[in-house]
């Protein structure tokens, strides 16, 4: 008996061990001096692959990195995917150099597979990686606020510079509404700052989503968010930007994102006699189901959404025709309306990608193109590229013309907002709220 | 040739011991360098590597005076040394490079975890689906006394905290005095949570420990406002950051040269640029050598035997006069002792918590590594967890790395990673239900089956 | 003799206690339920009325992942974890299936026969994956410690959920929704559809015939033997194995049946679906009393009403943040006091 267990245990490691074999076996005489990409190139030393991808260069040996967080794995993943794409565009265009450093770039991924979203650990060990390496020089992330929180002082720390094409979360930058206490000193230990982001906050989201309710004529509305950093953020920040135009907020609760079905939420909804229902969160929390409850349960109401609802192609693929006419708001001008630097970006990415970029993947290219220009200035001197950072003035770059101001907050502002109809998205127009609405 | 230590009448014997295990770990060493130098290159660090391995393993030491010392106290130099030499270390085929020193760190701290569930599951024989809620409470204690979180509620207020401003809002504590009190913490918690649970049968305690397990992230999630009193114990979703590094602060490190504050702690030691992630992993070290020892003491103490007794045969147990109860809830309290102070020091080191670290999924990972390694012995639990916590957080992303590199294929490892595990649950049990390195008693017990649930024949055959 | 050992009376906190304070406590905590509902039915009656009809409807598949439980743990004594995931690898090839079949906006005959074909294919997938999984991971283990099987049904589930991972993504997967959701009636504006009641067509007769394979058929007979105590049975002259084997495959068969509802009435299904959804449905069937049949389908309708109150309701309800929470707190709540659950005799049995 024993000795049949031993024999089938045996069969079973043998057996592994060939499969592992000729697994690495058959690209071996072919590449032999070739390593994984953890070995690196030449005079900078690679991250590690576990998290990162292979480094990418030009024909010149780079004399530095720069990385790119985001998460590659789940929901988000066709996004991410596109906006590191987005960067190696950028860098390839400026034959990847900065003045004269000659870069190298690799993309990094925060996520794993089974959250199917960005992990606590693994952001926080990418931020001593990136922080822990001096050949790396700029990281372009993160893409979801919680992982910059932690992702931010590490970096900090080492004056490494960092430039978020996605981070919406205000109290990354600032205080005031929506944020807490201590924020954001507190994640800056150094006390220079050394984080810029490309991408309007949600002061300015929460703002514009109520000022386009208001001018829907939405008199009452019922708030729904998913209880995470960005989501239970722009809700609250929505709530209180609709309350100050007058608007009746009828109640603000979190959806459940692992609960099978959301009909008794709907019913609690159209009991409430809402003509509104702003959704604060993402479609990747269960939002397609969350959509056809809440049209199924209370089937009058209009669904509003901010950006966490793009790609809106998502949204409809999630939620079917329950989907249309819901709102959409997103921080930019649509892609097919971007003007000279952008137009020429976006012609040029679908032609080497084969598609239109999302609107985010032009803020990812943005964002590679603050940093390059810092880059360009500083060197290969973290702190110099940081503080680099704060000076960037883009006339007519790929979303437009605009400064990053001493928080590291870029001054271009605008929403615009769209709206799905028949399944196919549609643009409506363009959102600016009054800087003193929004910060008063 | 007389070898130091050992009396010369058991030279023959010594003999004996040793030369199949050196012709066995020969053949194995000589075939493992054939492979490495076949897939990635020769370096010396392989030569010297599996010499020392094949040393460890072949060698009867147990002979010896002081015998049973040296394979301990070399690994344990082994890993303190562990930063200076990884760099220069080879490449496993298929695996990559080692571990990076702060893949070790994590490791080292899933190690703790596991060998405090081994506690549990291992000595006492109580399945416990829901340890990670012992590694939340650790983690929110760490958060709530080393972080600005209460600074708003409830007040500032500092002892001998590091790295931060002395004017900073909330509660900063010493990390040292943190992890202490978060081991007690989790324990009482433990106790609390045995007490009415731990007279259920075994697959009834694992279910209401599944369901502690499925409240805690919970209640941590949903905390920010608790019970609707507006207070805010956990920050919701949002999670507590920046919680605090260790250190020792300024006074004690002009005195000693300790670092001040791991975190932005640089200076050269032996000839090495040492970073805080160097001394975050000889903490780590050192905590998990506590562990291992408590361990190892409490598994060889009264209370130990106790847990062992209760495991083969609780009515025996209990007719013998040990108290059941009693004797559970100490099982209880020590493994989520030690998983309190884990999730401490790994909520310090990744200076944050969330409420989405501590899913079911965490739980089974730990209980996996116990498994794997076997249960009830501490060096297969260290085995065990060492290189599921490597293979987690480093291992598969690097296995999907090699085989894409080699094959041009586009297979995402990482995505295959719960099913792996569920594979190794399922594989270990059905084959090598004693794990990789069995505590001989339990092996005894997993072959004749167990002594308490005997059958009477075995009703496989066709009897109909 | 050995099993009858293993099968002493439940030991239970309530033992410690004075006699009354357990049944005393649990009389306040139904009669605040009570009140409660009492006073929201007051407030509103519509929001109530609709709200039972969702959880009917929840509950009632619910208890049909919950009775797959109730078998093998009545049979095995064995928390089958592997069974939720085989509802959710049915509810996805029902996914695949519906929209392969390009089903949607058809209706008529045609659509019920392609359910009813649908439900035949689904119901033979889940029942033969349920008995390879006994086949595989826990044959072996039949005269290991308790614990081995266990760990191997939390292993399968993974393996399971990983399937679902990589077939489906981790993104929820919409299916097409094709059951008719017009009304049926109506009462104090609240409207009941065809979805939800096909759902409850569905689970009765199911339900019906379970008991009536159980309790009237030569193999339900083998089952309560088995169930009873293994040994005697084997003397008996009955397969075990094989009865056990085929206790999978019915428990199989009512997954598939409840992953094809799943999939049809919810219209969304996700890799850890199965999982979270198991863990209710487990909970269901120790609340009903494990091993009893109409108790797993009470445990269920009891869940989904939680659920369904909790989320929905407007006076003095936690919400949806604490359903599960509540869940599990009842789970803990009874183990500890009930053991034996709510229709459960001293000794849980099969059937």
């Amino acid at each position: 008996m024993i000795l049949r267990k031993r024999g089938v245990l045996g069969f079973l490691i043998l057996l592994v061990a060939v499969l592992a074999l000729a697994a690495a076996g058959c690209g071996g005489d072919d590449d032999d001096g070739g390593d994984g990409g953890g070995g690196g190139g030449g005079a900078v030393e690679a991250l590690p692959s576990a998290s990162c991808g292979p480094i990418r260069q030009g024909e010149e040996e780079p004399d530095a990195l720069i990385a790119s967080d985001f998460p590659l794995q789940g929901a988000n993943r066709s996004l991410t995917t596109e906006m590191a794409d987005a960067i190696e565009y950028m860098l390839e265009q400026q034959d990847w150099k900065a003045g004269d450093t000659a870069l190298g770039y690799q993309s990094c991924d925060d996520s794993t597979a089974q959250a199917g979203s960005w992990d606590s650990a693994k952001c926080s060990s990418n931020g001593r990686a990136y922080a822990n390496n001096a050949s790396v020089i700029g990281v372009i992330g993160t893409f979801n606020s919680g992982c910059a929180k932690l992702v931010i002082p590490i970096a900090n720390r080492e004056s490494l510079a960092m430039v978020s094409p996605a981070n919406t979360y205000p109290g990354l930058t600032e205080g005031g509404p929506g944020t807490e206490a201590g924020e954001p000193d507190n994640y800056y230990p150094s006390g220079t700052r050394n984080y810029a982001r490309v991408v309007w906050n949600d002061q300015f989201q929460g703002a514009a989503n109520a000022q386009y309710a208001d001018e829907l004529g939405l008199k009452k509305i019922f708030i729904l968010n998913d209880g995470e950093t960005y989501g239970l953020g722009i809700a609250t920040l929505f709530s209180d930007y609709a309350k100050k135009l007058g608007i009746q907020i009828l109640g603000n609760q979190k959806w459940d994102k692992k609960a099978s079905s959301y009909e008794s939420l709907a019913s609690r909804i159209s009991s409430s006699g809402a003509d509104a229902v702003f959704l604060g969160g993402i479609v990747c929390n269960n939002g397609g189901k969350l959509i056809k409850d809440i049209k199924a349960g209370a089937p009058n109401v209009q669904l509003l959404g901010p950006d966490g609802w793009t790609p809106i192609s998502a949204t409809i693929e999630g939620a079917g025709a329950a989907a249309n006419s819901m709102y959409i708001t997103q921080p930019g001008v649509p892609v097919d309306q971007l003007k000279g630097a952008g137009k020429e970006f976006v012609d040029g990415f679908t032609e080497a990608e084969g598609k239109a970029p999302n609107p985010y993947t032009a803020y990812a290219a943005q964002a590679a193109q603050v940093l390059l220009a810092a880059i360009e200035k500083g060197g290969t001197d973290r702190a110099a590229v940081s503080s680099a950072l704060f000076e960037t003035d883009v006339t007519d770059g790929i979303i437009g013309t605009f400064q990053i101001d001493e928080n590291g907050d870029t001054t271009l502002g605008l929403v615009s907002v769209y709206q799905i109809k028949n399944g196919e998205e549609t643009y409506v127009k363009s959102v600016t709220p009054e800087l003193d609405f929004v910060e008063g | 040739m007389n070898i130091p230590g050992l009396q010369p009448e058991r030279r023959a014997a010594f003999d004996r011991e040793l030369r199949p295990r050196l012709i066995k770990g020969g053949i194995a060493s000589v075939a493992w360098i054939v492979l490495v130098i076949i897939f990635s290159g020769f370096t010396t660090s392989l030569i010297i590597s599996t010499a020392i391995l094949l040393a460890l393993y072949a060698v009867p030491w147990n002979m010896l005076r002081y015998g049973k010392w040296v394979v301990p106290s070399v690994a344990i130099v082994l890993a303190i040394t562990y930063p200076y030499y990884r760099d220069d270390l080879y490449e496993v085929p298929l695996f990559g490079p080692f571990p990076s020193v702060d893949t070790a760190v994590t490791m080292t701290i899933f190690i703790m975890m596991a060998i405090g569930l081994n506690i549990v599951v291992g000595y006492a024989g109580l399945l416990d689906l829901g340890y990670v809620a012992f590694y939340a409470m650790g983690a929110y204690t760490a958060a709530w006394f080393a972080s600005p979180h209460f600074g708003e509620s409830v007040g500032n207020v500092h002892v001998g905290s590091v790295g931060v401003n002395p004017e900073a809002a909330g509660f900063h504590v010493s990390i040292w005095v943190v992890l202490i009190i978060a081991g007690i913490f989790t324990g009482i918690i433990g106790v609390l949570i045995g007490l009415p649970t731990l007279r259920l049968r075994g697959d009834y305690l694992a279910i209401v420990t599944l369901g502690f397990g499925e409240i805690m992230p919970q209640i941590a999630r949903n905390g920010d406002n608790l019970f609707g009193t507006g207070f805010n114990l956990t920050n919701g979703a949002q999670g507590i950051n920046p919680i605090d590094p260790p250190g020792f602060g300024e006074t004690i490190a002009g005195w000693t040269g300790l670092p001040a504050d791991y975190l932005s702690f640089s200076s050269t030691f032996l000839g090495r640029e040492i970073g805080g992630i160097e001394v975050f992993y000889w903490t780590a070290l050192g905590l998990l050598l506590f562990t291992v020892f408590c361990s190892v003491r409490l598994r060889d103490s009264r209370l130990g035997r106790a847990w062992i007794a209760i495991r083969e045969d609780e009515t025996a147990a209990a007719a013998m006069g040990i108290p059941l109860m009693r004797t559970k809830t100490w099982a209880y309290a020590a493994g989520a002792f030690f998983g309190g102070i884990a999730g401490a020091y790994y909520a310090s080191f990744k200076s944050g918590t969330f409420p989405d670290d501590f899913f079911f999924n965490i739980s089974v990972f730990i209980l996996c590594m116990v498994i794997l390694g076997g249960m009830g012995n501490v060096w297969g639990v260290i085995l065990g967890g060492g290189f599921l916590a490597y293979l987690n957080q480093e291992g598969l992303g690097n296995i999907g790395a090699e085989i894409n590199d080699t094959l041009g294929t586009n297979i995402d490892v990482p995505l295959y990673q719960f099913g792996i595990f569920g594979l190794i649950l399922v594989l270990v049990m059905l084959f090598k239900p004693e794990g990789l390195i069995p505590s001989a008693r339990r092996k005894a017990e997993f072959e004749e089956g167990a002594v308490s649930e005997e059958y009477l024949y075995d009703a496989r055959g066709p009897v109909a | 003799m050995a099993t009858q050992a293993r099968r002493l009376p439940f030991p239970t906190l309530a033992g410690r206690l004075p006699q009354y304070i357990a049944p005393a406590l649990a009389m306040l905590l139904v009669l605040l339920v009570v009140i409660w509902l009492g006073v929201n039915f007051i407030k509103t009656p519509s929001e109530f009325y609709r709200l039972f009809l969702i959880g009917l409807t929840n509950g009632a598949i619910y208890g049909l992942v919950a009775l797959g439980y109730s078998l093998v743990y009545g049979i095995l004594e064995l928390i089958n974890f592997a069974h939720g995931d085989v509802f959710m690898l049915g509810g996805m090839l029902v996914a695949t299936m519906v929209s392969s079949f390009g089903l949607a906006g058809d209706s008529g005959l045609f659509l019920w026969s392609m359910i009813l074909l649908m439900l035949m294919i689904v119901m033979a997938f889940c029942a033969v994956l349920n008995t390879t999984i006994e086949l595989v991971a826990y044959r072996r283990l039949r005269h290991a410690p308790r614990l081995a099987p266990l760990i191997t049904a939390i292993g399968m589930s993974f393996i399971l959920q990983n399937v679902g991972l990589v077939w489906k993504g981790a993104r929820p997967t919409s299916v097409d929704s094709i059951l008719p959701r017009g009304e049926v009636f109506t009462i104090s504006g609240v409207t009941y559809t065809w979805d939800k009641l096909i759902v409850l067509l569905f689970t009765v007769p199911v339900l019906l015939l379970l008991m009536w394979l159980v309790q009237k058929t030569r193999q339900g007979k083998a089952m309560r033997a088995t169930a009873q105590d293994r040994d005697a049975s084997a003397m008996m002259g009955i397969n075990v194995n094989r009865t056990i084997s085929f206790t999978f495959f019915i428990a199989g068969a009512l997954a598939g049946s409840a992953g094809l509802l799943y999939a049809l009435y919810i219209t969304n299904i996700r890799y850890d679906e199965g999982f979270r959804l198991g863990l209710i449905a487990f909970t269901a069937a120790v609340i009903g009393g494990i091993g009893n049949l109409p108790g797993a389908v009470l445990g269920g309708l009891l869940i989904a009403m939680i659920e369904s109150f909790n989320n929905g309701l407007g006076w003095a309800t936690p919400g949806s943040d604490w359903t599960q929470s509540i869940i599990f707190a009842l789970l803990i709540i009874i183990l500890v006091f009930r053991p034996e659950g709510l229709l459960g005799e001293q000794v849980p049995e099969g059937g």
